[in-house]
């Protein structure tokens, strides 16, 4: 009997074939162990995120839901109140209005680059993606520089769930709660002293003459940190992982820095960070053959319609040739990923820098440690030999 | 499914049908139709799935939401009056048959 366990160790170390065998054999699915149904065609995907009426967010986007967070953030609002609120971050983070980020993030990879100077192998993930990820969100939020170490051990705790027991853990719980608290003195000191940063103005901002809700803000700013933080950082492990594995595509990339866009897309179809969200059904529905009720969760299985053979030709080859239109690395629809402009122009500089530092390098270990997590798939560690 | 013709700026005509539901964004990028690079995964949260709607059905269509419309100022080709974004059209059969004209640049 096939079984799809989105905690099983195994899933977080390769999904692939378990998304496979649920594409071909079982397109609607029923998993016992998320208490959800799943679909993993490209197809089905699309039609679901299209169709926010009928698959909600507001009763959570995570496989796990954080308590209390949902329909207080962006991602777990529906239209109209979601558009709205969106409108109010949108601007800031247009690629056309965030070319002041491309210089800050240039210098933060070149100063963690060099203090790797002289080293045979290090951890691109610890030494060298989440650092740079972290100095562009504290830039952009314009954050108190102490404590980065901590928001981004808390970012990266609060994304897990538990393999044993299918669930937050204390741990991952606790880490939540440092982050609401942390956004709440953020916010506490911003209304006092606002400035011109993106959260300073999302505070400030009202609609319809009404300011947002205290949670709404709390919740919302906590999220973009967490999404900033490990999201961006997953993303570039990924796309390291791909050019180690993947040595004539880095050498393409090497002679030709102009590709790495292509590059990062196609990383982003073939091994997205972002490999399962969730909705709720508003209405009973009928898909291949399966009866789905109102208020049943359907987990979207990004990672899954990325590999669809339906949509995407030799879906298991990583091919930076590909252009792959359509992906879903970042969702899409009302729901896309706010921050694509930022993730594009950041894992660009980032990579332009550290191929220049290191044209060739190699993975140490065969077997990698996987954030395990029902939601997110990247290395906890990549440790590259570059000597 | 819904039909939808898409003019390029070169004159060159592509008709191509979509799942109902699906928007004009995703009906050019899925089949390989360049003109259009829907960056932002149809939030409308980047303006490069501009597209000049014929006229003939611009009453057919629901209307443009204050955030379209400020995106809309940020097009790369010029805003016209029948300019929309492609990831805030859904094909539904009201707009089968539905022409697009694609500007001369998106980003």
């Amino acid at each position: 009997m096939f079984r799809f366990d989105p905690y099983s160790p195994v899933m977080d170390a390769d999904p692939f074939p378990f998304y496979k065998t649920l594409r071909d054999e079982y397109p609607c699915f029923w998993s016992e162990e998320a208490g959800m149904w799943v679909y993993s065609r490209y197809a089905d995907i699309v039609t679901a995120l299209n169709d926010w009426e009928t698959y909600s967010s507001a009763k959570g986007n995570l496989v796990d839901e954080l308590p209390n967070r949902a329909g207080s953030t962006l991602g777990t609002t529906d239209p109209p109140r979601h558009d709205r609120l969106r409108a109010l971050i949108q601007k800031a983070v247009t690629k056309r209005a965030l070319d002041h980020i491309i210089e800050p993030a240039r210098q933060s990879a070149r100063k963690h680059l060099d203090a790797l100077a002289g080293e045979k192998s290090f951890d691109f993930v610890n030494a060298f993606s989440s650092k740079v990820t972290v100095d562009l969100l504290f830039y952009l939020f314009d954050m108190p520089a102490e404590g980065q170490q901590t928001v981004r051990d808390k970012a990266v705790l609060m994304v897990q769930t538990d393999p044993k027991t299918r669930k937050k853990a204390p741990e991952h719980i606790a880490a939540y709660d440092w982050m609401v608290d942390y956004a709440a003195e953020l916010i506490e000191t911003r209304k006092k002293n606002p400035g011109q940063d993106l959260l300073s103005n999302f505070i400030a901002a009202e609609i319809d003459g009404e300011k947002l809700h205290d949670r709404e803000v709390q919740m919302t700013i906590t999220t973009l940190i967490m999404a900033g933080i490990e999201s961006l950082s997953g993303f570039m492990g990924v796309m390291g992982l791909n050019l180690a594995d993947h040595g004539d595509a880095r050498r393409a990339l090497v002679a030709d820095p102009a590709l790495i866009p292509d590059a990062m897309e196609e990383s982003l179809r073939y091994n997205t960070s972002a490999q399962r969200f969730r909705r709720c059904l508003t209405k009973d529905q009928e898909v291949h053959g399966q009866q789905m009720k109102a208020g049943d969760f359907v987990m979207l299985a990004y990672g899954s319609g990325n590999r669809d053979e339906r949509q995407f030709e030799n879906p298991d080859v990583y091919d930076i040739a590909r252009k792959p239109r359509g992906h879903l690395g970042f969702g899409g629809g009302v729901h896309a990923c706010l921050g694509t402009a930022i993730a594009r122009l950041a894992c660009k500089t980032a990579f332009e820098e550290f191929l220049t530092r290191y044209p060739e390098f190699e993975r140490v270990e065969q077997q990698l440690p996987w954030v395990p997590s029902s939601n997110f798939r990247s290395p906890m560690r990549l440790e590259l030999a570059v000597g | 499914m819904p039909k939808v013709t898409y003019i390029s700026h070169d004159g060159a005509e592509r008709q191509v049908e979509l799942p109902a539901g699906w928007t004009l964004m995703q009906g050019a990028t899925l089949n390989g139709i360049d003109g259009i690079e829907g960056e932002c995964g149809g939030s409308c949260g980047c303006a490069t799935c501009h597209v000049y709607v014929d006229e003939r059905f611009a009453d057919k269509l629901a209307p443009m939401s204050e955030v379209e419309d400020e995106m809309l100022d940020c097009t790369e080709s010029p805003r016209e009056a029948n300019s929309r974004l492609g990831c805030q059209i859904k094909a539904t059969p009201e707009i089968d048959g539905i022409i697009v004209r694609l500007p001369e640049a998106q980003s």
